[in-house]
């Protein structure tokens, strides 16, 4: 298990060396360069080429990486082009704002997916089983972006409510962040509840066929033992899994609910960072983006072996 | 048992519901805080975060509105576009046209309490003038040649040669005075303006706290502004409808259906932008001057306008009608009927009986922008030009249009509040932002001769006279021009108007 987690820990440097490369690459092959954006079509080429200039765009561009990286090695991020900020306060500050989103976007998902799951499953075709498989199918083919729309109108309109418009803290003040939170945390749990229902229900059909179960229901165990004693821990791997991917796309992902709720979180910052050939912040943006996905998935591999004793690194 | 679950669901949606409504108002008493105090702070949705607050380097939209509270200019436009006094009290300029003496407000002060002085005023056109600053507005004034400081309250610019558009520039937001000896204003905004920078939250808001010391002792009238940035247009629709911001820029479609909502008004101005197609007079065929004719005569301007605009707009010749005093009416200009029969007709004395293949480029983050080039699309098929779109990402499209290497290219530009903007900058052989290299000496000379014609009459000949010219020329088939339209809660006295909301935002007040 030492030796897993040393490895597993050691191969980060490959992967984030790997992904430093393709990202500014990839970020400086695409047409457009922050100063042009930045001023438009009414723009002189030569204030094109001063600001380009002062941005330190106008040097090779494999000097620009190595200054990026030697940068990054110390702890430095190095600052925006655009605004001048430093990045990697910027980046923290807003990954605590998309993670308390995911947190609670996930929980909404749990809640709604895990229990209607295992019983969509444990009374497969009937009513309940339809009302739950066709939520699913909604909540996989409708984009959240409809979705967030929708809720934000309708509150709006009906209730005449609408979110507070400055993101808050959880622990700063518990009930105005889940003021703020609800409607783009509900957006996300919809469709995060969407797959884990579906991965549930069919993980508990599965199990429900195994011989264990059949031997348990003959010792005339409850159905409630069975499902929660027998069924439900041995279900979980593929939930497991797929809620930590989920986790893990969240976290880099919540882009579109960001920029529907204007929540100030990491995607949105990536986003316009994209928009603004702001390289310096995309670059860093992502490359944390990667560690925290890349961290979360070994959390979730650590997982199994709590979960099932059978599974050994 | 399920029923009772699904009540009980229901129930604690309510008062989550109920929980999250407790703390705002009623919409009736919105204009009211909490504690019952007339409500002095003004919400305004901003669709696009700030990018810095330098007013020489910056020209996005998002901070131009920010910190041209914050600074002021020389002059500025008041709403019907005459240019008025502001830090300058009032200006002479020398018969020969080449010396401008602007007189400065007396006891004006930096938010930092230092007084603001001539110095102030030479520092910020020599920074601005100064190619390593890269500042958008250095063109505006490159008839500058020396500026001099006659006492702490009189500048005088000696310019190269006469320029009747040099006192409209001043009036720009770029053209904002800073204090000498300021380095770096990318963060820190100190200016003489109505409005003091209070704090802003990356990703959220900026917030202006009224210049009680502002030298105008009538404004601002609002004790704070808060720009809420809110990027979806989904989101700032149910936050003016349901109170929580006071104005907030919308589209024609989303304007169109907030109209006769309780609570909100809606308030448009026509706008100074224009949109375009433009030609690459050295790219085949759009270099013979027969084929730009005939896909003038093919666009029918009107059915865009209806398409795209929802009626909305109106027709527009190279500089946008909102500039009453410069635009030349566009039903002068004879290639603006629609006549299909005659385009063929010009199509094949210019040698393409059958018409060509050829390709459009457009920006696909706005939809106007493609909009329009579907319908045009459309109208050149009727007479045999089949044109692909091509839509381009906002950076590309960008690239594409520096390129100077395109076919055909739709787009939008801002007329800029002086005749000589949108004719020389845009047309000029020499100009900046003349990508379609168009290149007409005649054409040249009548915008060089407005530029340095003093006499207001004779200038507003030549740019008629020049306007005609580039339309029948057309590099560019100049489109419509757009209105723009606000959201404003009723209990908001805002009146915008094409002289920019910044002008408008300062004089408003709640009611």
């Amino acid at each position: 298990m030492g030796s897993y987690l040393i490895k597993r820990v050691a191969s980060l440097i490959p992967i984030l060396f790997g992904i430093s490369v393709l990202i500014f690459t990839i970020l400086h092959l695409v047409p457009g360069d922050p100063a042009s954006i930045m001023l438009g079509t009414s723009a002189t080429p030569e204030a094109i080429a001063a600001l380009n200039k002062s941005m330190g765009l106008d040097q090779p561009l494999i000097n620009q990486y190595l200054h990026w990286v030697t940068g990054i090695l110390q702890g430095n991020f190095g600052v925006s082009v655009h605004t001048g900020e430093e990045i990697l306060p910027q980046i923290l500050k807003r990954f605590a704002i998309t993670m308390q989103l995911t947190v609670f976007g996930v929980l909404i998902g749990w809640v709604l997916a895990i229990p209607f799951g295992i019983l969509s499953a444990i009374r497969a075709h009937s009513k309940t089983d339809i009302v739950v498989r066709v939520f699913t199918l909604l909540g996989i083919s409708v984009p959240n972006f409809a979705i967030g729309t929708l809720l934000l109108l309708g509150f709006s309109l009906y209730f005449n409510w609408f979110p507070p418009i400055d993101v808050v803290n959880f622990w700063d003040n518990p009930i105005e962040a889940f003021k703020v939170f609800i409607l783009p945390a509900t957006t996300m749990g919809i469709v995060v509840a969407a797959g884990v229902m579906r991965m549930t229900r069919s993980a508990f059909l599965e199990t429900m066929d195994k011989d264990f179960i059949r031997t348990a229901r003959a010792k005339g165990n409850s159905k409630w033992r069975i499902v929660m004693g027998h069924a439900f821990r041995n279900s979980s791997i593929p939930i497991v899994t797929i809620a930590g991917m989920q986790i893990g796309y969240l976290l880099g992902g919540s882009v579109i609910v960001e920029q529907l709720f204007s929540i100030p979180g990491l995607g949105q910052y990536i986003l316009e960072g994209i928009y603004q050939r702001d390289y310096p912040v995309v670059q860093g943006g992502v490359l944390f983006v990667a560690l925290v996905f890349v961290l979360v998935n070994l959390l979730i591999d650590l997982i199994y072996t709590w979960i099932d004793p059978r599974i050994k690194y | 048992m399920k029923k009772r679950v699904l009540a009980g669901f229901f129930l604690s949606l309510s008062l989550v519901l109920s929980a999250c409504s407790g703390g705002g108002t009623a919409p009736a008493e919105q204009g009211k805080s909490a504690e019952g105090q007339a409500k002095t702070e003004l919400i305004v949705a901003a669709e696009q975060e700030p990018v810095g607050y330098d007013p020489h380097k910056v020209p996005a939209a998002s901070s131009v509105r920010v910190y041209a509270l914050i600074y002021d200019s020389l002059t500025k436009l008041d709403e019907n576009m005459n240019i008025i006094p502001n830090l300058a009290e009032k200006w002479e300029i020398a018969p020969d046209g080449k010396t401008v003496t602007m007189f400065l407000q007396k006891g004006v002060k930096f938010h930092n309490g230092k007084d603001m002085t001539a110095n102030d005023v030479k520092f910020s056109f020599e920074r601005i003038m100064n190619p390593d600053t890269g500042s958008i507005a250095k063109s505006y004034f490159s008839s500058v040649e020396a500026i001099e400081v006659k006492d702490p309250t009189t500048v005088v610019f000696k310019l190269k040669n006469a320029d009747a558009s040099f006192v409209a520039n001043t009036a720009s937001a770029y053209a904002s005075i800073v204090p000498a000896g300021s380095t770096d204003l990318t963060k820190e905004a100190i200016g003489t303006g109505p409005f003091k920078m209070e704090k802003s939250e990356s990703g959220q808001y900026v917030l202006l706290k009224k210049n009680a010391d502002y030298f105008n002792k009538e404004l601002p009238k609002v004790e704070s502004i808060k720009f809420q940035i809110m990027k979806d247009e989904a989101e700032r629709l149910a936050a003016i409808r349901s109170g929580k911001v006071d104005i907030s820029m919308v589209s024609a479609d989303s304007a169109k259906l907030l109209e006769g909502k309780p609570g909100v008004q809606i308030k448009n101005y026509q706008s100074l932008e224009y949109s375009y197609l433009g030609m690459n007079v050295n790219k085949k065929p759009f270099d013979n001057p027969k084929v730009r004719e005939a896909i003038s005569y093919a666009v029918d301007r009107n059915q865009i306008i209806q398409t795209v605009w929802k009626g909305e707009a109106t027709l527009t010749g190279p500089i946008a009608p909102a500039l009453t005093n410069s635009a030349l009416d566009p039903a002068t200009y004879p290639t603006y009927k629609t006549d299909v029969e005659k385009a063929k007709q010009l199509l094949a004395e210019a040698g393409y009986p059958n018409g060509f293949e050829t390709q459009i480029e457009t920006a696909a983050t706005y939809p106007d922008m493609v909009e329009t080039a579907q319908v045009i699309q459309q109208q050149l098929k009727a007479i045999g030009i089949n044109a692909k779109i091509n839509q381009l990402e906002w950076g590309n499209y960008i690239d594409t249009w520096k390129s100077k290497d395109m076919n055909l290219m739709v787009g939008r530009n801002t007329s800029g509040v002086d005749a000589d903007r949108s004719m020389r900058f845009f047309f000029s052989t020499t100009g900046s932002a003349n990508v379609w290299n168009y290149s007409n000496p005649a054409y040249d000379e009548l915008v060089q001769k407005a530029l340095t014609t003093v006499d207001q009459a004779e200038r507003k000949k030549l740019y008629d006279q020049a306007q005609s010219m580039l339309v029948a020329d057309a590099p560019n088939l100049f489109l419509t021009s757009p209105k723009n339209y606000y959201a404003v809660r009723d209990n908001i006295d805002f009146t915008p108007s094409a002289a920019g909301e910044i002008y408008s935002l300062i004089k408003t007040s709640i009611k």
